[in-house]
């Protein structure tokens, strides 16, 4: 093992090259060491830990749909080429993708665990090279006169991998000092069956046969808007976003609306009044991606008065009602390219969250299609994977685009994100048996395995579709979760897991899971043979009556009384 | 009511007037918890409550300055909850039925999960005082529940000191123990659970409850250790009460993994704790100087000798 070139060892030590001097300590930490330091100049990709590479890995894709799998490295393919629309959801630095093996953030192997703790400045990743494994830190073109904080770096070591995931997690938490909140949150989203056809009609039909379902939060998702960027104009049909907000509320759930805060679309009224305020590529606007059949341009997030009119976007939809923001398609805040401060991507992107958070105070803000390690601190729930879809997807590639079966697979892989750096989401719930390719048992499998894996719990149909049978498998979905889930068998190369959840609300839970043969196996332990009964009393004091219950109607569940 | 800092020692102090209001043995007739008290004026099986006299409280007041000089202080955020095992006033958990045990084992479980809930508990501390020798103000058989907004000191060193077995061997240290433990030291056992008067006992016919399995926390437990451990700690107290034919007086401590703070849950190993002031029939074990001071403890009570007076005391379920 070799950290910044030299064989590892715990101590302090000076690393002196032409454009640069970095300051850093190795030192133990509860199941490894810890490397943490300083640099000064102009570093650009600093080389922080190199050894011989390992039969297989887990590789991490450093934004919310990107995959999390185990790669056997010898075997490694790179793809022949990256589509060019979307290459800054492959990587920050799509043109290396076709060279080799990478890995966003951290890797893990059988009985060890490699990973940065943050991502505040550089791009911390990691390449295989000459079957070796090679972490790197990539501070773009930034200059540093002052020395500036390392991303810290660490190698954990234990038999359980599965435990050093959820400890290198929970460092990545601490690093960040991440917002934990410990209620789940459970709603309805209007994406998986109205997708861009949203109406006002079937909000408010929706609302109202919300009211059977324990929702909190009722999200609009794309489709309310005039354009990418115009967000507080709504399409034709739509009242006001006031009136939105204020008609949800009206039925008892906390209004959400979706964003990509950092898209403006080539064809909207923000761009066409601020054609300055994009990043760019030798002086002419950048594309980000394209989508929505028009070219999407990325925010400089680094100008003032881009900050200014994203501050005021957010604290306008927090003042008129709304109280959960799902942002999207957020990796375009990050992509390389000329801002108008010499800072670097990363910054960039974190400049954007940073003020989005600072806007909406304390509303639950849900990440989605975002670099995830710079997120940390910012976002209270964060998607974890590829968007979901009314179909399996077997023939659908492995490449971050909608599949129920990828959306599962990374709910898996990245499960021990989840209370330790945001809560997860492995993204909305289908229950409708109709206008839905999935079978029953698909729906069925989605659900449970997102409830043992304790995420945020959203629903996605046209409420009018979902039958008694939809609805038993979304009540079914709070008799798991609640407990402190863990894959067993994360290294697996099979899309086939065991997963056990301690503590969920019927017990101990287990289940396993075939995501190729689409078949799942769920033993639940018996539940708790009393029954809850909680009383306040005038003077504000809380008195809890229990009694038994027979047999098995001790199973049942009760949600906590806050 | 706040919590106050003590940097000789790295710990919190609960500063609570409020406790010096609590009663102390009141009769039967008067009994604040049985049913159609003060407390209590309805019928009820078990009940969990937020004690009236608390040392922490979910919304604990203000204090007006937080640090000044070398003096620090915090709100007392956290919950004492009164937890009433039985309606019957004149029992305990010795004599009461199997079931009732097992109903009581599944309320701490659910009063775990439901403080656990709360963001400022770091710590779910289940315990009870039996007898007036420990301080216990109520004779009604009643346990109570500490959610701690810090992790209290001991817990502390359990923790470093289970953290730093495991960084050495890998292995919890707990785990270890039940596998080098034989009959020497066992006051009972069935098949989810482990008691023992330990190795290191601290006090005179301490004994400990091992559950077999690697669980850090009372939510962890399956459906049949939960009714083992009902089982099993029926077994020990009625032990205590046959051992000299009298009111065993003790104190009863869970210790599990915390909540809402770093997990432990691979080297914390849960067990519960009797520690019991008796050393013989008429005879107790003060915590005085030496123990309270420096936390030395003299045993006089030779461990292997506890566990088998304990384990040939013979009772009946």
């Amino acid at each position: 093992m070799y950290v910044f070139g030299r064989a590892f060892q715990e101590g302090n030590f000076v690393l002196k090259e032409k454009s640069y001097v970095l300051e850093y300590t190795v030192e133990r930490i509860h199941l490894g060491w810890k490397v943490t330091g300083t640099v000064r100049g102009r570093p650009r990709r600093v080389e922080v830990f190199r050894e011989g590479a390992p039969e297989r890995l887990l590789v991490n894709n450093w934004q919310s749909w990107g995959p999390c799998r185990v790669v056997r490295v010898r075997d490694y393919v790179p793809p022949d080429r990256i589509d060019p629309d979307w290459q800054y959801t492959a990587s920050v630095f799509p043109e290396q993708l076709t060279k080799g093996l990478q890995s966003d953030y951290f890797v893990a192997s059988e009985g060890k665990v490699l990973g940065f703790l943050s991502s505040r400045i550089a791009h911390p990743f990691f390449f295989v090279e000459n079957g070796e494994l090679v972490a790197y830190m990539d501070f773009f073109e930034a200059n540093f006169e002052e020395p500036v904080p390392i991303e810290p770096f660490v190698i954990l070591e234990d038999p359980n991998t599965s435990l050093l995931l959820e400890r290198y997690a929970e460092l990545v938490g601490e690093e960040n000092n991440a917002r934990r909140r410990t209620k789940a949150v459970v709603g309805w989203c209007s994406w998986y069956h109205y997708f861009l056809d949203l109406t006002w009609d079937e909000v408010v039909k929706n609302l109202k046969l919300a009211k059977d379902y324990p929702f909190e939060v009722f999200q609009i998702d794309d489709g309310y808007e005039a354009d990418i960027g115009d967000w507080l104009n709504v399409k034709e049909g739509f009242p006001d976003l006031e009136t939105v907000a204020r008609v949800i509320g009206e039925h008892g759930f906390a209004p959400g609306i979706w964003t990509a805060p950092f898209s403006v679309s080539e064809t909207s009224r923000l761009y066409l009044e601020h054609p300055d305020w994009v990043v760019r590529e030798n002086g002419e606007p950048k594309m980000a991606y394209r989508n929505w059949k028009r070219r999407i341009y990325a925010l400089d997030l680094t100008r003032e008065d881009v900050r200014g009119w994203l501050w005021e976007l957010f604290s306008t939809l927090k003042r008129i009602g709304f109280r959960y923001f799902k942002i999207d398609f957020l990796f375009a805040g990050a992509i390389p390219g000329e801002r108008s401060r010499n800072v670097t991507p990363v910054q960039a992107l974190r400049m954007g969250l940073e003020t989005i958070r600072n806007a909406v105070e304390d509303a639950f803000v849900l990440g989605c299609g975002s670099p995830l390690l710079p997120a940390v601190g910012f976002v209270d729930g964060m998607r974890i994977g590829p968007d979901t879809a009314p179909f399996w997807g077997d023939r659908v590639p492995d490449i971050g685009v909608p599949a129920a079966k990828w959306a599962l697979r990374n709910a898996i892989t990245r499960y021990f994100m989840h209370d330790k750096l945001w809560l997860n989401d492995p993204d909305c719930l289908i229950l409708r048996g109709e206008k839905c390719e999935l079978s029953l048992q698909e729906r069925q499998l989605y659900a449970y395995l997102s409830g043992v894996l304790d995420g945020i719990v959203m629903v996605s149909d046209d409420l009018e579709l979902v039958g008694d049978e939809g609805k038993k498998i979304f009540s079914d979905v709070f008799r798991l979760n609640g407990g402190r889930p863990r894959v067993l068998n994360i290294l697996g190369e099979k899309l086939a897991y065991e997963i056990v959840s301690f503590g969920a609300r019927s017990g101990n839970v287990k289940m396993y899971v075939d995501l190729e043969k689409r078949t799942f196996n769920l033993e639940v332990d018996d539940g708790l043979s009393i029954r809850r009964k909680t009383v306040e009393r005038g003077d504000g004091r809380k008195f809890h009556f229990y009694e038994g219950v027979r047999g098995d109607d001790g199973t049942q569940v009760q949600p906590t009384d806050r | 009511m706040e919590l106050r800092y003590n940097p000789l020692t790295d710990e919190w102090v609960i500063v609570s007037a409020e406790t010096q209001k609590r009663p102390v043995q009141p009769s039967k007739v008067e009994c604040p918890i049985c049913p159609g008290g003060l407390e209590l004026p309805e019928e009820y099986d078990l009940v969990s409550f937020e004690n009236r006299f608390p040392s922490l409280k979910r919304n604990p007041p203000e204090v007006d300055w937080k640090e000044m000089g070398p003096f620090r202080r915090e709100r007392s955020f956290g919950v004492c909850e009164v937890v009433v095992y039985t309606s019957d006033h004149n029992t305990a958990l010795p004599g009461m039925p199997l079931q009732q045990i097992e109903k009581l084992v599944d309320m701490w479980v659910d009063r775990t999960r439901d403080l656990s809930g709360y963001d400022f508990v770091r710590y779910v501390f289940i315990f009870e005082n039996r007898g007036k020798e420990v301080g216990a103000s109520l004779p009604h058989p009643h346990g109570q529940i500490y959610a701690f907004p810090f992790l209290p000191k001991r817990i502390e060193v359990k923790i470093e000191a289970m953290r730093k077995w495991y960084e050495e061997k890998r292995r919890c240290v707990v785990c270890e123990v039940l596998e080098s433990e034989g009959e020497e030291r066992k006051v009972y056992e069935n098949e989810g659970f482990l008691a023992l008067v330990p190795f290191y006992a601290r006090f005179p016919y301490e004994v400990h409850i091992y559950p077999k399995r690697h669980v850090s926390t009372l939510l962890e437990f399956s459906k049949k250790e939960r009714r083992d451990f009902a089982e099993i700690l029926k077994i020990v107290t009625m032990k205590y009460d046959k051992l000299f034919e009298q009111e065993f007086p003790y104190m009863m401590m869970f210790f599990q993994a915390p909540f809402n703070t770093e997990s432990v849950d691979h080297f914390f190993h849960f067990h519960v704790e009797f520690n019991p002031p008796k050393r013989d029939k008429d005879k107790l074990k003060w915590m005085a100087s030496v123990e309270t001071g420096t936390w030395t403890f003299i045993n006089p009570v030779v461990p292997e000798e506890a566990a088998k007076r304990l384990r040939e005391t013979e009772v009946v379920l």
